[in-house]
């Protein structure tokens, strides 16, 4: 039989083939051990000398071509698939996918403060845990036997090479980061710190003795309050949506003045008044003020030559704003069907 | 601290409503946190900033009304009532003779004391009453709550003594001595110590100053003659006083802030007029120590740098009517330049940025303009910020959870960890947070057992934090990555089944290999170490994994579960990690691959028969690696079976299946004969 119409046959039979099932018999026909090609080889032995070279070379390469053409047939199907193939899936079945993880709340919160920052120009510094008492409390012109050390209870390590000068304790608030920045860098300076922080409450639904705290400040020449507001405006819309409103309180900071806290309108009732903002329409979200000179004065920046911001914020509470938790306690569980929500 | 609306109105014309005051207070930095209506008056609860010790009384807060509500002030109407002629005190004359002796002038640079005698001592009128009870303080005779209506008005506490109980006629104001000891007016007996400042008689302690009176001395119903006190006591010792005594009251919570020494002379008079009047009685004496005279703070003011700070162009003469409004007395020093007199009452004012504050809070921040500053970026280098972020975006792709977790622990949960010596926490709030933890598995364990409890089938978390040790140059706070994992996890569904997961040691490894290729980390090692293995760097280690004992899963309370965990120093391996990777070119020619699939000893290595694959094959061999194995019923005990997959290429011509063919069956030959490997 002429090996070039057995060719044409079986390529015009690969091509109009339909199923997989189809193809698979068709790939038994040909090049089973009983198939097409198997009888072709099988006539070789009976060839005059002189034509088994040549006859065996084509048989071959009908063989791989043969080999070649249902393999690109069978991917071509299994790709497009039949009609009634598409139906045979089940597409209320859960998909197919890894599992991944997913990360906690509060680094997300963290994250998403830090980009609305970086993304204004400042730069992200972490500091250590431990601190001293200057760094926490003296450079940041709070007085060691003064009333307003007592917003900061602090828990004080028990360390065997500490000095009566120089005491350790688990920092209050991530503020001392100014401290240590402004020490070793001048102005123009604006960054963000985000970190833990520690004070001795007793742990319920809204005090932990362990939270997380953002702290920013930018200095320079002619720093402005203005600024302040124009800085915490950008980032509170960012954060908590364009609608809401803001408002600066005075308030006292030792470390700021002037100082202010600052509210958003209630993003649960909007401002009408609910029990998330205790029926006031707004919620204190973050404290901020003018750094103050006696801050410059212990960093060793010289008097009047530099204004500055500073504010910081508590990243437990605003995530519990944000995604509406009740409970402080659920961030440090770790509940699975708590985590897997975020 | 609470005010009430016609309180108020006794010392400013109030014509705005209790509604628009408490936000208009809000918004002078006087937070009202509460507003009730209660028996025809308005009731404000307000949260006074530790700063503005001024603001403590309803005369403060009425100055702070008259300035925001731009009305004059009413003070006090007070006469000063002056004692009876001594030949008119008759046979009282002797109880007028009481010395005042103040040992530290800086402990009390000002004691006044009124003698009155002849009172009586009974219920107080309805308004007095009603009045107190307004603003949360219990009536109890008409002396001590007209002591105490005087404080709320005035902000300066008052104490009055039967003065009968004194002996000696002696009034000393000193430091305690140790072990000296007072029963206080709540009937608790208090032991003093040294530097505690108390008011003594001839004998013993009769008030612990500032903070408490004394029980024996205190004001009954049979009380006829008394002493009235109106001082001033240092801030720092009165607060460490109450401090070690625990004891807050009133009058410490005043006198840690700073009382106005010209508000003791002006609240003793007023607090005299009542008590003539309420209660009867004539003054014999009125006996001083110390002087009401202040130094009065001056400040230069400039104008033009306050502007330029809040961002706004506040005139001169606005400036000093807002000033003035708030009690100071300014003028002109220049253009945009003003001489700013403190009042005696403004402790808190010593510098001009208190000035500008002041400014900005009646001017209003609302006023202040909104503007954006000019930030200079600053590109610092990849902290440890960013490789932390970068591993926690490569862990929750392998599927793990972020945990977190308290840095403080009990000193326990790490035995049997082999964790280095915590520091301690000085002032714990209880036994479980006593000190910095030196590891994190205690914390990750916790987090599993929490969610094994929720019946979870597994918990596979992470936390990236610090942990904290003693070392011998101070403390150690290092970046550490712990990893926990346990369970069965059904990683998806397929046609085949579930594709479940079993959480093993070799999980752990993996996820490390992930991580160190990751972040370009080449050149480390694992090395077997008791139950699980170690992660070097040449001799440095730099973290280890571990089956976690049943005797510890037990102390956390979990139970036929394995736990696996690992804890990695970050702050190490930040320092070997390859920020910048470098493209290596594609190869050119195509490579040939074959697999062997063999049966070895359980026992031996897959890093020494891959090593030895390699020692065999030569250049050509550009890869071996195991791609399968095997264990168990269809294979004969102490044997494994492994498929190793051997990449075969040149990098400068195209390989043949000839040439490759004798380097495979030489490498294949290798293992039989090294190994004992047997074919499959």
């Amino acid at each position: 039989m002429d090996i070039d119409a057995i060719y044409t046959q079986i390529k015009s039979q690969i091509e109009t083939a339909a199923s997989p099932a189809e193809l698979e018999e068709l790939k038994v026909r040909f090049l089973g051990r009983k198939g097409m090609i198997a009888d072709l080889t099988g006539t070789i032995p009976s060839l005059p000398a002189a034509e088994r070279a040549a006859f065996g070379q084509r048989v071959n390469l009908l063989k791989n071509n043969t080999g070649r053409m249902l393999e690109e047939k069978m991917a071509a199907l299994s790709v497009s698939g039949s009609a009634e193939e598409r139906q045979a899936v089940d597409i209320t079945m859960p998909g197919v996918a890894q599992r991944i993880g997913h990360i906690h709340p509060i680094t997300q919160v963290v994250e998403e403060i830090c980009s609305v920052f970086t993304r204004m120009g400042f730069c992200v510094v972490e500091g250590p845990e431990i601190e001293t008492e200057f760094n926490n409390f003296t450079g940041l012109n709070i007085p060691l036997n003064h009333p307003s050390r007592d917003a900061f209870d602090t828990f004080y390590l028990n360390s065997k090479l500490q000095t009566p000068n120089s005491k350790l304790l688990l920092r209050s608030h991530t503020s001392p980061v100014q401290v240590r920045v402004m020490k070793s860098r001048k102005p123009p300076l604006a960054v963000v710190v985000p970190g833990r922080v520690y004070r001795p409450d007793a742990v319920d639904a809204s005090h932990s003795f362990m939270f997380h705290q953002v702290e920013g400040f930018v200095v320079d020449r002619d720093i402005k309050f203005s600024d302040l507001k124009g800085v915490l405006e950008v980032f509170a819309k960012a954060v908590f949506g364009k609608e809401i409103k803001m408002r600066f309180r005075p308030h006292f900071f030792p470390f700021t003045e002037p100082s202010a806290e600052v509210d958003i309108s209630c993003i649960i009732c909007k401002g009408r008044g609910c029990s998330v903002c205790g029926r006031k329409g707004w919620l204190e979200i973050l404290g901020s003020g003018m750094i103050h000179p006696n801050v410059f004065k212990h960093v060793g920046y010289g008097a009047k030559i530099y204004t500055g911001f500073a504010f910081g914020m508590g990243v437990d509470r605003i995530a519990m704003l944000k995604y509406g938790i009740d409970d402080i306690r659920l961030f440090y569980e770790n509940d699975l069907r708590f985590l897997h929500q975020f | 601290m609470k005010v009430t609306y016609n309180w108020l109105k006794e010392f400013v014309d109030l014509k705005i409503a209790p509604r628009q005051l408490a936000e208009k207070l809000t918004m002078a930095g006087l937070e009202v946190t509460a507003l009730e209506e209660r028996g025809g008056d308005f009731v404000f609860e307000i949260e006074i900033t530790s700063n503005r010790p001024d603001w403590l009384s309803v005369f403060g807060v009425a100055r702070e009304v008259a300035a925001i509500t731009g009305k004059k002030l009413k003070p006090p109407l007070i006469k000063n009532p002056k004692p009876l002629p001594a030949r008119q005190a008759g046979k009282n004359q002797d109880l007028a003779k009481v010395s005042i002796r103040v040992e530290n002038k800086k402990d009390c640079p000002l004691y006044t004391a009124k003698i009155i005698r002849g009172v009586k001592v009974d219920p107080s009128p309805e308004w007095l009453r009603k009045r107190l009870e307004s603003v949360g303080c219990r009536s109890v005779n008409n002396l001590v709550d007209i002591t105490n209506y005087v404080l709320f008005e005035q902000g300066e506490p008052l104490h009055a003594f039967d003065l009968d109980k004194i002996s000696g006629g002696v009034i000393a104001v000193r430091r305690a001595r140790d072990n000296e000891k007072i029963t206080t007016i709540d009937g608790t007996q208090r032991m003093l110590s040294a530097q505690m400042l108390v008011i003594a008689d001839k004998d013993k302690p009769i008030a612990i100053a500032g903070v408490m009176g004394g029980g024996e001395s205190e004001v009954t119903p049979a009380t006829r003659n008394l002493l009235l006190e109106a001082a001033v006591f240092d801030p720092i010792a009165v607060r460490l006083g109450r401090q070690k005594l625990a004891l807050q009251s009133e009058s410490s919570y005043r006198f840690e802030r700073g009382v106005d020494l010209q508000t003791v002379v002006s609240a003793s008079q007023r607090a005299v007029k009542l008590i003539l009047d309420l209660c009867g009685g004539e003054l014999v004496a009125a006996v001083t120590s110390g002087s009401a005279k202040v130094k009065t703070e001056s400040i230069a003011f400039d104008l033009a740098a306050s502007n330029s700070m809040l961002g706004v162009d506040i005139p001169p003469a606005k400036a000093g009517n807002i000033l003035k409004a708030l009690g100071f007395k300014s003028r002109p020093a220049g253009r945009m330049k003003l001489g700013v007199c403190v009042p005696a009452f403004r402790q808190d004012v010593t510098s001009e940025v208190d000035l500008t504050e002041e400014l900005a809070r009646i001017y209003g921040y609302e006023k202040i303009p909104v503007t954006v500053p000019r930030v200079m970026p600053v590109i610092l280098p990849a902290a440890d910020r960013d490789f932390a972020g970068k591993i926690r975006s490569i862990l929750i792709g392998l599927g793990l959870d972020e945990a977190v977790t308290y840095s403080l622990v009990d000193n326990n949960s790490a035995a049997g960890l082999l964790a280095d010596a915590p520091l301690e926490v000085a002032n714990p709030l209880s036994k479980e947070q006593a000190v910095l933890r030196t590891t994190l598995i205690p914390g990750l364990l916790k987090s599993v057992a929490t969610n094994l409890n929720q019946k979870q089938q597994y918990v596979n978390i992470f936390e990236i934090a610090n942990v904290f040790s003693f070392t011998a140059s101070g403390h150690r706070e290092e970046l550490c990555l712990g990893i926990a994992l346990c369970g069965v996890k059904p990683n998806f569904i397929a046609e085949q089944g579930v594709i479940k997961e079993e959480a093993s040691m070799m999980h752990i490894k993996g996820a490390l290999e992930t991580l160190f290729h990751r972040l370009g980390l080449g050149n480390y090692a694992f090395r077997q170490a008791g139950g699980g293995f170690e992660v070097v760097f040449g001799t440095e280690a730099l973290g280890r994994a571990i089956e976690i004992s049943s005797a510890i899963l037990g102390r956390f309370e979990i139970k036929g579960r394995r736990v696996f965990a690992a804890e990695l120093n970050l702050a190490k391996i930040f320092k070997l990690a390859v920020i910048n990777k470098k493209f290596k070119p594609l190869p050119l020619y195509p490579s040939i691959a074959r697999d062997v699939s063999f049966l070895v000893k359980e026992g031996i290595p897959a890093a020494d028969i891959l090593q030895a694959a390699a020692g065999e094959a030569g250049a050509l061999l550009e890869d071996a690696r195991v791609i399968d194995y095997y264990k168990g019923k269809q294979i004969p005990a102490g044997l494994k079976s492994l498929t190793i997959s051997c990449v075969y290429r040149s990098q400068e011509r195209t390989l043949t299946e000839e040439e490759i063919n004798p380097v495979h069956a030489s490498l294949v030959a290798r293992l039989k004969s090294k190994f004992g490997a047997q074919l499959r």
